[in-house]
């Protein structure tokens, strides 16, 4: 009797899990966390007013990982935020979006604007004191905060900043991109980077770079202005022919329509092919 | 049917601990002893072991955990050893000294205390434990000092040793307090007839009797302490630095990495084979020494059993 109710709810919960309606599309990806926030309004927008029928499914639980999914079929579609890596065999990078690294201090730091190359001696233990860099004001000992190895924004500044030299022992290395953030609002003494999705903040101040704002409209395509910006992908199994329609359809449209561009930088992204009304 | 689930239940357990250790193998073939033994930077050879399973060339194995023993070793005997005299005396004090109403009321605190999952303890961390230390215990010439090698930033022994005082206090405290609770009452009305104050009958009968629950406790304790990552991984700091002793009092601000959050830092590399097998080397020391642990705890409580309770 018992084993009888229970093999009864195990069926009842089984149908709360079956898809809602009939007809209806379920697109499952995964992947780069610092593509969640724009990826997540752009599928919002893509179910509400484009296509009803297409729902999706996104998991932030890291670019390598999203690839690893795609790699072994558990998802559709992978966001991420590096370039590809020869351990990517098997997949395609599609350009989806841009994204502006910026670096970040504390607001009591009277600093302004930095060079890559002051970013990478700080970065490699090379700057220990603020009195080091002309214009902080400060006299005090430099605490640099990164992401640690998990993260693509670790894999891009490591790239874009270090020349693939590791991170000096006295960096710190937080788990997630929020960490970084909230790091460097709470300590006058940091440096930290962190995606133009989290700018904005009072307590936050982002420095220019080689002398160039990280602002949205400074970032795009063609010439490549501010020195930190890079692309966020779509990492599709195969050449991308075998992916459903529907995905297919999505890209182009994400890509593409204007609409998107709207929702991209409304979510903190920089729109890099979609045309203008 | 009952049988079968048991023996089920058993297979998994030896399932998963044999493919822990051949997963692991390797690490340890290459390694040798020197595997738990100090020796160069353990963050670079991670790097380098992670980078020679993407290259696809001859993999590279060498590691030396050392840093990371010696932090776990720290952090988790410093909050053991805190947590241990603190439970004993609130477990004292809940079973034999606080009037009804307020043991009412600690004991389903403590016990909700001890189901605080451990993310909790860890945001609380970060957004309140670490900034205070970096920002007003720790000095701007202790941070000048080191400058170059670590950061001073309150991810620290202190923090991490703290916080986890407090996780696996309550857990202590709620398996105390059931042993003092089951101390034959005749044995504590005996000896406060004889004459014999309140306070050193709890010391002297109460508590003696109630000890193989209070190994059992300890025991427990320890083996969430070590296997703590997500909290250890937000504030103990990210490096595979050795805290030094000798260092004075910037000793307890020194960031280090133990050994499980280790694995959730470097969880994005198990695709690179050797890193694969370091990893696992990681987790099978950990399945060890908690599988030590009990057998430490059962031997201890079945030399105990003549005194009684439990």
């Amino acid at each position: 009797m018992r084993i009888k109710s229970l093999a009864i709810a195990v069926i009842a919960f089984a149908g709360l899990a079956a898809p809602a309606s009939a007809g209806a599309v379920t697109l499952i990806g995964s992947g780069s966390v610092a593509a969640q926030p724009v990826l997540q309004a752009l599928f919002a927008t893509y179910t509400k007013q484009v296509n009803h029928k297409v729902h999706f499914v996104y998991t932030a639980n890291g670019g390598n990982a999203g690839v690893k999914d795609v790699q072994s079929g558990t998802s559709q579609f992978a966001g991420q935020a590096r370039t590809p890596l020869p351990s990517d065999a098997g997949t395609t990078y599609i350009k989806a979006f841009m994204d502006g690294l910026c670096l970040d201090v504390n607001p009591k730091n009277k600093l302004s604007s930095i060079s890559i190359q002051q970013t990478h001696d700080i970065y490699r233990g090379l700057l220990t004191n603020w009195s080091q860099v002309p214009g902080s004001g400060l006299e005090t000992t430099i605490d640099p905060v990164g992401r640690d190895t998990n993260g693509g924004t670790y894999n891009f500044f490591l790239q874009a900043v270090l020349n693939n030299e590791a991170p000096a022992t006295n960096v710190n290395a937080l788990t997630a991109d929020g960490l970084v953030v909230n790091a460097v609002k709470q300590d006058e003494n940091a440096i930290g980077y962190a995606g133009l999705a989290w700018q904005g903040s009072k307590k936050l101040k982002a420095l220019k770079v080689n002398g160039i704002p990280c602002e949205a409209k400074k970032i795009s395509v063609e010439p490549l202005k501010y020195p930190l910006s890079r692309y966020l992908f779509i990492v599709l199994p195969g050449d991308g022919s075998t992916s459903p329609p529907a995905l297919t359809k999505f890209i182009d449209w994400m890509r593409l329509s204007p609409l998107a561009g709207e929702v991209i930088s409304k979510a903190g992204g920089v729109p890099a092919f979609n045309k203008k009304k | 049917m009952l049988g079968a689930l048991v023996c089920a239940v058993v297979g998994l357990l030896l399932a998963m601990i044999v493919t822990v250790l051949v997963h692991g193998w390797p690490s340890f073939s290459h390694n040798g002893l020197a595997w738990f033994g100090a020796g160069g930077d353990v963050d670079d050879q991670l790097n380098a072991i992670s980078l020679s399973g993407q290259a696809g060339a001859e993999y590279i194995y060498t590691f030396h955990a050392w840093p990371l023993i010696w932090s776990t070793i720290l952090i988790t005997g410093g909050a053991v050893l805190i947590a241990l005299f603190s439970a004993l005396f609130v477990a004292v004090f809940i079973v034999e000294f606080a009037p009804e109403w307020m043991s009412n009321i600690l004991q389903p605190v403590v016990r909700f205390l001890a189901s605080v999952p451990s993310v909790i303890y860890g945001l609380i961390g970060v957004v309140v434990l670490v900034p205070f230390i970096g920002n007003n215990l720790v000095t701007e010439g202790q941070k000048a000092s080191v400058a170059g090698v670590i950061s001073l930033t309150g991810y620290s022994l202190l923090a991490a040793i703290t916080v986890l005082t407090v996780m696996i206090a309550p857990l202590m405290v709620s398996i105390f307090s059931d042993g003092l609770r089951s101390v034959k009452p005749g044995w504590i009305e005996g000896s406060l007839a004889l004459g014999v104050n309140r306070w050193r009958t709890t010391w002297k009968i109460v508590v003696r009797t109630a000890r193989p629950a209070i190994v059992a406790g300890t025991v427990l304790a320890v083996a969430r302490a070590i296997g703590e990552a997500v909290m250890l991984a937000m504030i103990s700091g990210s490096v595979g630095f050795s805290p030094n002793p000798a260092d004075g009092v910037i000793f307890i601000y020194e960031p280090s990495r133990p050994l499980a959050p280790t694995i959730v830092k470097n969880i994005d590399q198990l695709s690179s084979p050797p890193s694969n097998a370091t990893l696992f080397a990681i987790a099978s020391v950990l399945l060890f020494s908690a599988a030590f642990l009990s057998l430490t705890g059962w031997v201890a409580r079945r030399s105990m059993r003549k005194y009684g309770a439990a």
